[in-house]
């Protein structure tokens, strides 16, 4: 599998082209998305309810490959998404899901974030190792032993990124991660994200925590793209805002944008 | 009060007990309740040392006593049907107060061994018996999302109750079968969600 | 119905372990073999789901029922081998971490709830929707096959106390067997609306289980059968015979009664016997069937009030959420 040989300039880049998706019963969820984002990048992703958002999101991660229908593609570091190189683009891509407790699936915290790096092979010092590693990362150093079921909601989210840091992914895909998130920990993520070099796409409603985090913000509703560009120029164009059911955020009221 | 019982004792005392290998708890506890279950009542050795042993491992533990007071008080009215019939019954050969007294000492040993043993270490140790990993996964699932599906549960009871307003028996059934489907509902939807998280972390 | 440690005597508890081991043994290879990958996470989920439902309907202080609440439920939804082991898991975490049925009765337990309730609740609950078309009969089925459940288990109970020379078979079966019919209306009655109310919403999660015409049984269902025979012809039937005490007037009639009871005291107070049990030995057989009568008839009509329409069978498309029903 050639992607062990990747280029490293390409590592981190998104692109998609085309992509479309329909649901069991017709329905169309995505009708022809494109967008490239460089290696690095941090890009919100916006849109009402129902606008494909997760289904995007999922797509990245190869849960669902051969579903795509016309001639959509997505490519990760220049490789295309199939259902043979699944276990590569998981690699490269992590995805931190809406409710982490659908990801934190394990008993403990250190089983949890073991589990990824246990797929790719790791064991014992190294993966102790990389368990410690990444647990410190999200500020919860020494957490390993606790239950998972015990942990507050903010703690719970720290310890998905973990799980999804441990594998060392070059892209990093989180589907709404501030919901329920008090504002303290809200900030505190947002601080944790600003320190991951990998290329981040965030699906997100909360406009205001989006500006100084990412750079780009892309806007879809009804399955397609409707807007790309600098964060400051698209929060603050209010009619297209309130078009496509966003708003303009109150930050950007009392700011001037650079 | 469900979650009083769950596991809060778990490794916050450092206790001696607590910190002993589950492996040996585990198997403390089966040579326990086998000799209290098999062994002649006459033999009362056995008993009074296995009440002294009991009695010196929960004074270990540092579990507040009343804790483990309230959990053994706690008997089902099958419990109570039983031994109030043998009681009665001179027929039988298990007489009432041997009754009482075993099963009441297997109830403190195993209360014990939950409540200073980790679930996950005991899983940990059937995983290395060579319990099918098939069941063994299914325990760990299945105690991981007991309290997420409780809190769901709870709050659409209490949905549900909120918006209904006939006081008859008929609603009530009605209710409880809605929020029973339901739970199973949205216990599927999880599942699927989970088995897409673990995919995504490279599950084959 | 979760017998305590020290209830059963040792050759009781190791036939019902031998026989339960058996049992879920059987489920597990045949859940392998059927259950795609992903819905595996499917069965832990169902037991926590199990244990959840039964706290919203008895909060009370040990918050678990008399008896085990779902099993012909889950089974009806997900296939009698995946119950089987879905119900292992339940009893086994009920026992360990809540003290609720003894360790050493871990068998006895499994055999009545999983193995007689959930196995052949399930072999009823297939002869009804084979015989009434459509959603009716399932919802109709799980009523009826839940109530049997619940009966059949206690029944089951009843004999491995019997065989423990706990309680005579006399006293216990009238007792489990009426207490547990009564018991059995309400497991029946939730488990056909909450059957229903699935049925309503994803339609897909009942359709899948919907018995092929001409009833073709799924793997393993006729060797469960053949365990709750060997289970009811160890535990239940030498008792149902004319001799009400049957192991009891063997040994009287072979010389051993009387030997004394090691450490027990004699209590002078006579047997405990049902008023009539021995002449009406027909009359109480006769009672039972006819109760049984009652329910399925209740069954039934409770099939045909909660699916209004019948077109309702009729497997509709909805609307899933994406991430299922993929290859991953």
């Amino acid at each position: 599998m050639s992607g062990t040989e990747l280029a490293g300039a390409l590592a981190g880049e998104i692109a998609v082209a085309g992509l479309r998706y329909r649901y069991h019963d017709g329905t169309e969820a995505l009708r022809g998305v494109n967008f490239t984002i460089a290696p690095g990048e941090c890009v919100g992703l916006l849109g009402p309810n129902g606008s494909g958002k997760s289904t995007l999101l999922l797509h990245l991660n190869g849960i669902m490959p051969d579903k795509v229908a016309g001639d959509g593609s997505i490519r990760i570091a220049g490789q295309a998404v199939t259902t043979e190189n699944l276990e590569w683009v998981r690699r490269q891509v992590g995805l931190l899901f809406q409710d982490p407790d659908d990801q934190l699936f394990c008993q403990t915290v250190e089983e949890d974030v073991a589990f990824g790096p246990q797929q790719l092979g790791l064991a014992g010092a190294g993966l102790d190792a990389r368990v410690e590693q990444s647990l410190a990362m999200v500020g919860l150093a020494g957490y390993g032993h606790r239950a998972t079921h015990h942990l507050s909601h903010g703690e719970k989210r720290r310890v998905c990124l973990a799980g999804v840091l441990a594998c060392e992914p070059t892209v990093l895909v989180l589907d709404e991660p501030t919901s329920d998130l008090d504002p303290r920990g809200r900030r505190e993520f947002k601080a944790l994200l600003q320190g991951i070099p990998a290329t981040k796409l965030i699906a997100t409603h909360d406009l205001e925590w989006v500006v100084g985090l990412c750079s780009r913000v892309i806007v879809l509703d009804g399955g397609k793209v409707v807007a790309d560009g600098p964060t400051a120029e698209i929060l603050n164009d209010e009619p297209l805002m309130l078009a496509h059911g966003l708003e303009r955020p109150h930050v950007l009221r009392h700011h001037h944008p650079h | 009060m469900l979650k009083d019982w769950l596991g809060h004792h778990h490794g916050h005392h450092g206790s001696p007990v607590h910190r002993l290998p589950a492996a040996i708890k585990l198997g403390a506890t089966l040579v326990l309740i086998a000799g209290t279950v098999l062994l002649p009542w006459a033999w009362h050795a056995w008993f009074i040392a296995v009440v002294a042993l009991l009695i010196v491992a929960a004074l270990l533990s540092r579990i507040e006593l009343a804790f483990l007071g309230r959990r053994l008080l706690l008997l089902s009215p099958f419990v109570l049907g039983v031994v109030l019939v043998n009681a009665l019954q001179s027929s039988v050969h298990a007489r009432w107060p041997a009754l009482a007294a075993r099963s009441g000492i297997c109830l403190f040993t195993v209360v014990l061994l939950a409540n200073t043993t980790p679930f996950g270490k005991v899983l940990g140790v059937l995983r290395s018996a060579r319990v099918p990993p098939l069941l063994v996964t299914t325990l760990a699932l299945m105690h991981r999302y007991l309290f997420v599906l409780l809190d769901e549960s709870e709050r659409m009871r209490r949905a549900r109750a909120s918006r209904t307003f006939q006081r008859q028996r008929r609603a009530r059934w009605r209710v409880l079968g809605t929020v029973v489907g339901q739970l199973f509902v949205r216990a599927s939807a999880r599942a699927e969600r989970i088995y897409a998280a673990m995919c995504a972390r490279g599950w084959k | 119905m979760h017998i305590p440690d020290g209830f059963l005597d040792g050759k009781t508890a190791a036939t019902a372990a031998a026989i339960s081991v058996a049992g879920v043994g059987l489920a597990l290879r045949q859940v392998r073999r059927e259950l795609p990958p992903r819905r595996v996470p499917l069965l832990g989920l169902a037991a926590a789901f199990l244990f959840a439902a039964q706290m919203v309907n008895f909060p009370v202080a040990g918050g678990t029922s008399g008896h085990l609440m779902g099993g012909v439920l889950v089974a009806a939804l997900l296939g009698p081998s995946a119950a089987i082991v879905v119900l292992t898991a339940v009893v086994i975490v009920q026992c360990f971490l809540f003290a609720d049925g003894g360790v050493s009765a871990l068998g006895a337990n499994l055999l009545n709830m999983g193995i007689f309730g959930a196995g052949g609740g399930y072999l009823v609950y297939r002869m009804i929707s084979a015989r009434v078309r459509g959603l009716r009969g399932q919802v109709a089925g799980v009523a009826f096959g839940g109530w049997f459940s619940t009966v059949l288990a206690a029944i089951g109970c009843a004999g491995e106390l019997a065989w423990s020379h706990t309680v005579t078979w006399s006293a216990g079966f009238p007792m489990m067997a009426s207490v547990h019919m009564i018991v059995g209306l309400g497991e029946g009655l939730i488990g056909a609306l909450a059957f229903a109310a699935i049925a309503r919403t994803r339609p897909d999660l009942v359709a899948e289980r919907t018995p092929a015409s001409g009833g073709a049984l799924p793997g393993g269902v006729f060797r469960y059968g053949m365990l709750v025979a060997v289970g009811l012809a160890v535990f239940v039937a030498p008792f149902s015979c004319p001799l009400p005490d049957g192991l009891e007037a063997v040994a009287a009639k072979l010389g051993f009664e009387g030997r004394g009871i090691p450490g027990g005291a004699h209590v002078p107070v006579p047997d405990y016997r049902l008023p009539g049990i021995h002449s009406a030995a027909g009359a109480t057989a006769l009672a039972g069937a006819l109760g049984t009568l009652v329910v399925l008839g209740l069954a039934l009509l409770l099939g045909h009030l909660l699916v209004r329409r019948p077109e309702e069978n009729a497997v509709k498309d909805s609307k899933q959420d994406p991430a299922q029903d993929q290859r991953c």
